[in-house]
């Protein structure tokens, strides 16, 4: 009789496997495909991204936004893959800055944490405002409410607050939710472009391939921002311990959320270029594109539609970027780099409480702060981006080092992870640079905003080497095979 | 595996794959890294990888806490009620609660059609190489070579015993079918101080070889 008969009878004992995961008290195996999807399908926000985002490009690179989409997009299909590496492997809340400490370390893993706190802290801040200020455009637009900082403000406080009560209820009506307000906004959002271009002209039509390329700088800065319209198809692997089928379910989910949310934004993008040209509207730094489209192609209705459907997009971006950044903190709670209390989930719930304490004040404090400093809401947004997209992408570039160190030091390394691995570290770098080049020459309160982050990570970064050195070198913990999962567990 | 190399011929190669590394896995033991299972089976190291991710997807296997080496997961046991007949389950299955019960080298061995086959030896005591080669000079293993002996002896003796070396040897009971003919043997291998009192030692395992006659000699 074979080997593998023998063992399904008589199962092995297995030494080092337990009963219990350091990452229990978060519900495990238990969250679907279509909600591990809602996760960075909403982290993503694809309506809401492709309806602003093409604006915020357009600052930078002038009229190649195509040629700075399929870049980042080709640049983010590399970190997918580093990613990948990690999450066909291990579950982990803290996802990136957890593989990043099982490839290179916990310095590198803390590094990661900051960047990854950063990116989801700020745009969970973008989406917040967003969210106020395109129901204040609704409101505005069928004559209700006075547009003010003041309201903005109101609406940022009232929607962290439904993003605490959601979030605190389990992610699974949430998710839910998020992807249907997206698959809708998105078809609406299909429907205006369809429309728009079947009465633009040929001249138009051929437009956005007309424009040649920008100089190198704008192409880059371009393609930095266009990275941010992507970022977020990774927080799929923050919900490792709590997906079904995790192995499965997070890279399919990576994959499948990039894939459409490019297309979409190509589309979208080509669309807007056209318009603009065919109506004569200004593309760049333009926050009611969509809606001065849909007026041009004389179907405003569907531009009111759209503005309610980029509110909830937004929305949506700050509940999964805070789903995300809530794990991650619970994570760092769990290895005692943060204090034990964030690493505490509501018992009856399994959701993280003590951490979603913590990040939603955080996160509606800070564009207060902004607006009550004078800044209009659409300029506060393009700050909190900035600030956001520097903290991904240095989170990208380390996973992108420590996928192939990762893999080294288990021995599955192949060349083609080296190399691919490699490929994108090095160009995420060189975008990375310049990017904090544009940034500081154009958007000094950004790029000041960095460097606040920057002092703040660094001495918290010495705090816990010399106070927290326990919790130092804990990092790196993840949600381990437990015996159920093991063949004779029970 | 057509030498046409139709695409028809692809998948089942690949189904093949994936139970020869779960096969391996279950031979080497928990903690079996990718690359070792790649030089067990000859396999390429990239396709090895892909296999060992593709079967921790679907829970045929686990990674164990060290994120290297590889144990049998909680879905093998689906394999079970399809690969797995119930006559070889449920004989692997008395087998191993013997294993478990009993201080002894437990080995199964088949008599069908007048050849001594080994059909299941205790890996936790393993035979001489001579035992175990083709055709089997079982005579040269104390733990078993009461197996030998099984054959020769007469149709009603329920089990022989056989101190081959000095300080060990063996105890084998036999299996027979309704007619008296000798289907199995089960060897015991014991210390020689516990062959001192074979009755005693036969009536640990009357029952079991009981049960073993019921499910050998069924249909």
């Amino acid at each position: 009789m074979s080997a593998l008969d023998r063992a399904i009878v008589d199962p092995p004992r297995v030494a080092g496997v337990g009963e219990r995961s350091p990452m229990a008290g978060l519900e495990r195996r238990t969250v679907g495909f279509v909600d591990v999807l809602a996760q960075s399908v909403g982290a993503t926000a694809p309506a809401a991204a492709a309806a602003t985002l093409p604006a915020l490009i357009a600052v930078r690179s002038g009229h190649s936004l195509l040629v700075c989409l399929v870049l980042a997009w080709v640049l983010v299909a590399g970190v997918g893959g580093a990613v990948g590496q990690f999450t066909r492997r291990m579950a982990a809340p803290g996802s990136l800055y957890t593989f990043v400490t099982k490839g290179i370390g916990p310095s590198a893993g803390f590094v990661t944490a900051a960047g990854q706190a950063v990116g989801y802290a700020f745009v969970a801040m973008f989406g917040l405002v967003g969210a106020a200020l395109s129901v204040q455009t609704f409101l505005a637009s069928v004559g209700a409410a006075a547009s003010s900082a003041a309201v903005t403000g109101l609406g940022v406080v009232a929607l962290g607050a439904v993003c605490f009560v959601v979030l605190r209820r389990g992610i699974r009506i949430s998710a839910r939710v998020t992807l249907v307000v997206e698959v809708v906004s998105v078809a609406l959002l299909l429907v205006l472009l369809v429309t728009v271009l079947s009465r633009a002209g040929a001249e138009a039509l051929a437009a956005p391939f007309r424009a040649g390329l920008p100089g190198p700088d704008g192409l880059v800065a371009g393609t930095a921002v266009a990275i941010t319209a992507f970022v977020g198809f990774e927080t799929a692997a923050s919900l490792g311990r709590e997906a079904e089928r995790p192995f499965l379910t997070v890279p399919r989910t990576m994959r499948w959320t990039l894939i459409v949310v490019g297309f979409a934004y190509l589309l979208s993008a080509y669309t807007q270029e056209a318009g603009g040209v065919s109506f004569g509207l200004q593309l760049a730094d333009n926050d009611v594109a969509l809606s001065a489209l849909s007026d041009g192609a004389g179907v405003p209705l569907l531009g009111r539609l759209l503005d309610l459907g980029q509110a909830t997009s937004f929305l949506a971006c700050a509940i999964a970027s805070l789903t995300a950044l809530a794990r991650v903190v619970f994570s760092l709670g769990r290895e005692g780099v943060l204090p034990r209390a964030v690493g505490f989930t509501d018992p009856l719930r399994s959701t993280p409480l003590g951490a979603l304490a913590v990040v939603v004040p955080v996160t509606v404090a800070l564009p207060l702060v902004l607006l009550a400093g004078g800044l209009s809401p659409w300029r506060a947004m393009s700050v909190l981006i900035a600030v956001s997209a520097v903290g991904y992408i240095v989170a990208y570039v380390l996973v992108a080092v420590a996928a192939p160190a990762f893999l080294h030091r288990i021995g599955e390394l192949t060349r083609s992870a080296l190399w691919g691995c490699g490929a994108v570290a090095v160009a995420l770098t060189g975008v990375l640079g310049v990017y904090l080049a544009v940034v500081g020459g154009t958007d000094p309160l950004a790029l000041s905003l960095v460097g606040v982050v920057v002092l703040g990570g660094g001495s918290g970064y010495l705090y816990v080497r010399m106070r927290q050195p326990e919790g130092f070198a804990r990092m790196g913990l993840f949600d381990e095979p437990i015996s159920d999962d093991l063949l004779g567990g029970r | 595996m057509s030498p046409g190399g139709d695409a028809g011929g692809r998948q089942p190669h690949a189904v093949r794959s994936a139970l020869s590394v779960l096969e391996e896995v279950a031979r080497a033991g928990p903690g079996i890294t990718a690359k070792q299972i790649s030089a067990a089976l000859g396999l390429p190291r990239a396709t090895t990888y892909r296999l060992v991710n593709l079967l921790v997807q679907d829970e045929y296997l686990v990674r164990l806490p060290d994120l290297s080496g590889f144990a049998l997961g909680h879905r093998v046991t689906l394999l079970a009620s399809n690969a797995v007949p119930d006559r070889e389950r449920e004989t692997a299955e008395i087998l191993a609660g013997m294993r478990a019960r009993i201080r002894a080298g437990v080995h199964l061995a088949s008599f069908r059609h007048g050849h001594l086959e080994l059909v299941d030896v205790d890996p936790d005591f393993p035979l001489t190489a001579a035992a175990l080669a083709e055709p089997p000079e079982i005579g040269a293993d104390p733990g078993a070579a009461a197996l030998g002996l099984l054959r020769a002896a007469g149709a009603v003796e329920r089990y022989v015993v056989c101190a081959a070396q000095p300080g060990y040897g063996s105890l084998a009971a036999a299996v027979r079918d309704d007619a008296g003919v000798l289907v199995a043997g089960v060897a015991l291998a014991v210390p020689a101080p516990r062959l001192e009192d074979p009755a005693g030692l036969f009536a640990l395992i009357h029952d079991d070889v009981e049960r073993l006659r019921a499910v050998l000699t069924r249909g």
